[in-house]
């Protein structure tokens, strides 16, 4: 391959972009992708679907020759025809952008902090044969228009932060598409997004693909959102590939092991799956709210503006059963649950718990309440402390209460592991020693060990692999079941609430719009609101038979970008 | 948002003029609570040559035999008409001593500053370009090796490599421009040293950044990086060291001029502590402390002209890393 | 097939989870670099130079032999003689002890007023933040070596004395660091699940708050042992430590200095400073790696 070809230029007429054969991929000496093949085709999506540490991002990298500094590749991937292993990096950055275009996961750390957008843009823009700036900025406020950004004058202008997430993924998008490429490599483009954000997004890149032909290669770990928007699946473990072929077939009847495990332990493709683990709990009919919050009212301020964390917010969770409150970020949930624990006081309102107000309580009442009141975070990378044994952390709660002698907390310790499924050998460890699933065991071990009356869990598994969560919601179940256990349960994922919740409330910008027996809510939502959320689970999930990906009107098509 | 800006500066100007008067207790509460007695020894001491009549008028004019709190208010009052009193030594006013002392340190300190920066961007550009493992490694080892360096020693080493041997200089004129742009390299390196280990591992830092990946995705070459995107973010929080290190290099002027033979600021303050005369070394901790204080004002102001996620009309959600304080901070931020 | 080893990238992130960096354990074998065993070596003999110099310099420090004065480095004299014929070497020796040890009594007061100033500024905060925060603010004002210049002046001019000036310089330094660790520490979320685990404010600062801040601080006191070296020897130099014939490492410079014809009385000490300066960084940059 000559150095003064364009290799940009003559994309074979071939509908194959990408060919990936017997990659293999490694950091220093071990290989972490295992002669790994794909195809992609233009106009088509293929997913590579996987858990954390399965090497999707890895095998994403390797084609898009973004491997960190000492990785090695081995195998083959032929771009748009050509070898892109086997090219300079010269050679190939002539592929970059105009060939390939790359859509990452984090739309905040993306774009350069101290760089305004336009100035970013232009840079893409520079591989076009635009005669000078001023036709690139042209082209660069088109593709952001087309993107669907109201106001591209502004948003050239702009710097980074002063553009919501989903904003920003619409520049990314714009930016990765503005040189014509002819493959795109999204990974994970709207995993920190919230749901409603991440249908819109998706959408968007949906219609790009039927506008401007474009392949795309959808790196995620969300088996739902997979089948719903890609034409094929390759799904990997370990570094492997264990199963691929179309969407359905993958979803529908699936050949291997793992992709059987994977498809039953996404929530809203299975919404039945813990019912009978469910009906064993004994629940009093009638029985009195166990924790009730009565029109909390909370504001904050920052700088000049108000921001409405709470208004008006009522709940009541009836002894032994799970509430659920949904909504996206910012709608007010870790407010409500903060203030039910005591960590922010309401500017008006009630807290009830076991049917009384607590309303002024003294510094010796709060923490008497907290000892019936426990909390799981959302993250258990942060929320254990680094420094501490398992076995201390689980203790801590015992120690600081007084609970018993020295014998009995180490009993009340061994107990909680037991319950939580974690094998008495990691008392000694340190969380950096664990892995995901069992810190969040060992958060909830901690929370379980003073035998509350009411855990409040904040999004116990969203940092957590499908399969993990699968086995903490079960802890979770079995120990309500045995123990009595009230939840107050947060969370944004809708198919998880309706498999784990009896009552849920859904919440918008601090306000319950809606709420009621889950099953009622699910299947007849009233608020618009709810029905956004629900429409934005992915419909692969919920109509298995009708999967296909949508093409909505909302972006009148507009010239395709060449 | 102009408001607001006008009362963010009126704040830091505030603060700026308050560390100043402090300092000025805090150092006028050193010289004088410390044990000993220096002044009266010093003025007793019959070697000094003092009449009777000098020591009253000295006494009378700083109120040595009143309590130090009266000591301490006439002082201040006298500092803030501008009067730093006279020097116990020589009878001159300090301000006049001052005067006579700053050209010379001035010139030293800004040619220290130009070097210091000169090389930090080149050790920096090293540490990014030269081939990994060939110079790099080399370059990486130069900003702690020159950090370990005593500032006499490479005073030293300079002065007999390019005094003595070469003749580059003369040693008669310590003020030529020869003689001053060695003695700059000499104050220089050390600063220099630091500000390249800071700038360093924000490059460091910045290149593992997802948008720079992007940008390499979108076709950029490793020049084209450096130079649009990792240049600007790195070199930041540098200004925060950058003026910071204005007050070190004030203070190491002291053993630099004492060194090259240069009389300056620091050549005062030697004579000054020699001879126990105190209203002048007061006079220079709080000029270095107004050099310090300005310079960093004038950083702090500038921040958020240069990065737009400082300026008041920031959505105040945005995550901000505030740029680092102190060497240290940052040196620990970035590691 | 082609094997390509990828030059220059950037992300060594892979996984897309919310993990922070470092969750997963590396599986590494410690091996211990060759710069750090040596550091650690030279520290190792600087701490003994410091404890027992009759051991491993057995010539007189303070009284020479006239006859054998500028004599070159060699093998009776390692670093050579000065001009009344003393053995550098064993000047050098005997002088660690103040050289070294005032490093640490200087490091040992900056940790300990500053590490007690961050910790309350910051874990109280409020007014006393406040109030210790412009305290700090005038300490870093005025250049380091300028205020240690100063108090020295006030306390007389002595070795310990310079250690204690420049320990009042490095104090702000240690408060800043150890203000900032500790507002990182409270705002982390394991220290509000201490308290909902019905901890106290005492019992969230020492178990929870104080393990997680030492290690910058540990870190930082190594670092500013070296800076400390340095401000000491500079002390020496100028003057303002022990009178001759103390052998501070510092005043040999100072001293060797007037003799441009016998260059090893500057390089011989000079060295030594380096090297024990270097050691000691390298120690410091292991420890903020880990």
């Amino acid at each position: 391959m000559s150095e003064t070809e364009d290799l940009s230029a003559d994309v074979p007429a071939t509908p194959e972009l990408l060919r990936v054969d017997g990659l293999t991929v490694g950091y220093g000496r071990e290989p972490v992708v295992h002669d790994v093949g794909l195809t992609v085709s233009r106009g088509e999506t293929v997913a590579l679907i996987g858990e954390s540490g399965s090497g999707k991002s890895t095998v994403a990298r390797a084609v898009l020759r973004l491997l960190p500094r000492g990785a090695w590749a081995q195998g083959s991937v032929t771009l748009a025809g050509h070898d892109a292993l086997g090219l300079s990096e010269a050679q190939f950055r002539r592929l970059r952008g105009r060939v390939v275009g790359f859509v990452p996961q984090d739309p905040a750390s993306s774009l350069n902090p101290v760089r305004t957008i336009g100035a970013q843009a232009d840079e893409a823009a520079r591989l076009l044969d635009l005669p000078d700036r001023a036709a690139r900025r042209a082209r660069v406020l088109e593709v952001l228009a087309r993107v669907g950004l109201d106001d591209p004058e502004r948003v050239h202008a702009s710097y980074p932060h002063q553009l919501s997430g989903g904003m920003l993924q619409r520049v990314l998008i714009a930016l990765a598409v503005l040189p014509g490429p002819d493959l795109l490599v999204a990974d994970e483009p709207t995993s920190a997004l919230d749901v409603t954000v991440q249908q819109r997004i998706l959408d968007l890149l949906a219609e790009l693909q039927d506008s401007l032909g474009l392949g795309i290669l959808l790196i995620t770990h969300d088996l739902a959102l997979a089948a719903e928007r890609a034409d094929r699946l390759a799904v990997l473990r370990d570094g492997r590939v264990q199963e691929s072929g179309p969407s359905r077939q993958v979803l529908l009847e699936p050949a291997s092991e793992y992709a059987r495990t994977l498809g039953a332990d996404v929530p809203s493709l299975h919404p039945d799956r813990f019912d009978a683990l469910r009906a064993r709990r004994s629940l009093a009919p009638g029985a009195a709210p166990q924790i009730e919050l009565r029109g909390v009212d909370r504001t904050f301020r920052t700088g000049d503006t108000d921001v409405v964390a709470a208004s008006g917010v009522s709940f009541a969770v009836a002894r032994g059963t799970t509430h659920a409150l949904v909504g996206e970020s910012g709608s007010g949930k870790t407010t409500a649950v903060r203030i039910l624990l005591g960590l922010e006081t309401p500017d008006a309102g009630e807290v009830l718990v076991g049917g009384e107000a607590l309303g002024r309580r003294s510094r010796a009442q709060v923490r008497a309440l907290r000892r019936h009141l426990q909390l799981v975070y959302q993250n258990p990378f942060t929320s254990l402390d680094p420094t501490w044994s398992v076995e201390r952390l689980v203790r801590e709660p015992l120690d600081r209460f007084r609970v018993g002698t020295k014998a009995e907390r180490a009993e009340a310790v061994a107990r909680a592991l037991d319950d939580v499924g974690l094998s008495r050998d990691l008392l000694g460890r340190r969380p950096v020693a664990l892995s995901g699933g069992q810190r969040q065991r060992v958060a909830i071990a901690r929370a379980l060990v003073l035998r509350p009356d009411v855990i409040v869990l904040d999004e116990p598994t969203t940092a957590l692999d499908v399969t993990v969560q699968a086995g903490i919601v079960r802890v979770l179940l079995e120990l309500q079941a045995r123990h009595g256990l009230t939840y107050l349960f947060v969370s944004h994922d809708l198919g998880l609430v309706r498999q784990v919740a009896d009552t849920v409330s859904v919440l918008e910008r601090g306000r319950v719009v809606e709420h009621g027996h889950v099953a009622d809510v699910f299947t007849d939502p009233q608020h618009p609101y709810t029905r956004a959320l629900l429409a934005a689970v992915p419909r692969a999930a919920q109509h298995p038979t009708t999967a296909q990906h949508p093409v909505p009107a909302q972006h009148p098509t507009l010239e395709p970008v060449p | 948002m102009s408001g607001r800006h006008g009362v963010f500066v009126a704040r830091r100007v505030g603060q700026a003029a308050l560390v100043v008067l402090l300092t000025y207790v805090f150092t006028f509460l050193v010289i004088s609570v410390l044990p000993g007695d220096p002044v009266t020894s010093m003025l007793r001491d019959p070697e000094n040559g003092f009449s009777d009549q000098d020591v009253q008028q000295i006494v009378a004019y700083y109120h040595l035999d009143q309590p130090v709190l009266v000591q301490l208010a006439t002082s201040l009052g006298r500092f803030l008409t501008g009067d730093l009193g006279v020097s116990l030594r020589t009878q001159v006013p300090v301000t006049q001593l001052l005067g006579d002392a700053l050209p010379s340190t001035l010139e030293l300190t800004a040619t220290a500053l130009g070097v210091a920066l000169l090389l930090a961007v080149v050790v920096a550009y090293g540490t990014q370009f030269l081939p990994p493992r060939l110079g790099q490694g080399i370059v990486r080892a130069v900003p702690s090796a020159a950090l370990s360096v005593p500032s006499f020693v490479i005073g030293i080493v300079l002065v007999r490599t390019f005094g003595f041997q070469l003749g580059w200089f003369s040693i008669t004129d310590p003020d030529s421009l020869t003689a001053t742009l060695v003695a700059g390299v000499a104050l220089g390196i050390p600063v220099s040293a630091q500000i390249a280990e800071v700038l360093v591992a924000n490059l460091d830092h910045e290149r593992t950044q997802d948008y720079v990946t992007l940008a390499r995705s979108r076709g950029l070459t490793s020049r084209e990086l450096f130079r649009r995107h990792l240049l600007k973010p790195s070199a930041l929080p540098v200004l925060t060291v950058v003026a910071i290190a204005v007050g070190e290099l004030l203070g190491g002027s002291l053993i630099t001029e004492s060194v090259f033979g240069r009389q300056g600021v620091g050549t005062l303050v030697e004579t000054s502590v020699t001879g126990q005369d105190l209203p002048v070394l007061q006079a220079v901790v709080v000029l270095a402390a107004i050099v310090f204080v300005v310079v960093n004002l004038a950083a702090d102001l500038l921040y958020p002209l240069l990065d737009a996620r400082l300026r008041p009309s920031a959505r105040s959600a945005a995550p901000v890393t505030a740029p680092a304080r102190t060497l240290s901070d940052a040196v620990a931020g970035a590691a | 097939m082609t094997t390509t080893v990828l030059p220059e990238a950037h992300s060594p992130h892979d996984a897309p989870n919310v993990a922070p960096p470092g969750a997963r354990r590396p599986a590494r074998v410690r091996r211990v670099p060759v710069s750090l065993a040596l550091s650690v070596a030279v520290v190792v003999l600087v701490v003994a130079w410091a404890l027992l110099p009759d051991v491993f310099a057995h010539q007189d420090p303070v009284t020479g032999v006239p006859a054998q004065k500028f004599l070159p480095p060699g093998a009776a004299h390692w670093f050579g003689t000065d001009h009344l014929g003393r053995d550098v070497y064993s000047r050098i020796v005997h002088g660690t002890a103040s050289s070294v040890l005032s490093a640490l009594v200087a490091v040992g007061i900056g940790v300990v007023v500053g590490g007690v100033l961050g910790l309350v500024a910051g874990f109280v905060g409020g007014w006393v933040d406040a109030v210790v925060g412009r305290t700090v603010d005038v300490l870093l004002a005025v250049p380091g070596f300028l205020l240690a210049v100063v108090v020295v002046s006030a306390l007389g001019f002595q070795t310990i004395n310079a250690a204690v000036a420049t320990g009042v310089s490095a104090v702000a330094v240690f408060a800043r660091v150890m203000r900032a660790e500790v507002l990182k520490v409270r705002r982390a979320t394991f220290v509000e699940a201490s308290t909902l685990a019905g901890g106290s404010s005492l019992h969230v600062l020492v178990r929870h708050v104080l393990p997680n801040a030492y290690r910058s601080v540990l870190a930082l006191s190594v670092l500013q042992l070296g800076v400390s070296i340095l401000v000491i020897a500079g002390l020496a130099f100028l003057g303002y430590g022990d009178p001759p014939p103390a052998s501070d490492w510092g005043l040999l410079v100072a001293s060797g200095k007037n003799y441009p014809l016998a260059p090893w009385l500057v390089l011989a000490p000079a060295a030594v400073i380096v090297v024990v300066v270097l050691s000691v960084n390298r120690v410091s940059r292991r420890l903020r790696q880990a």
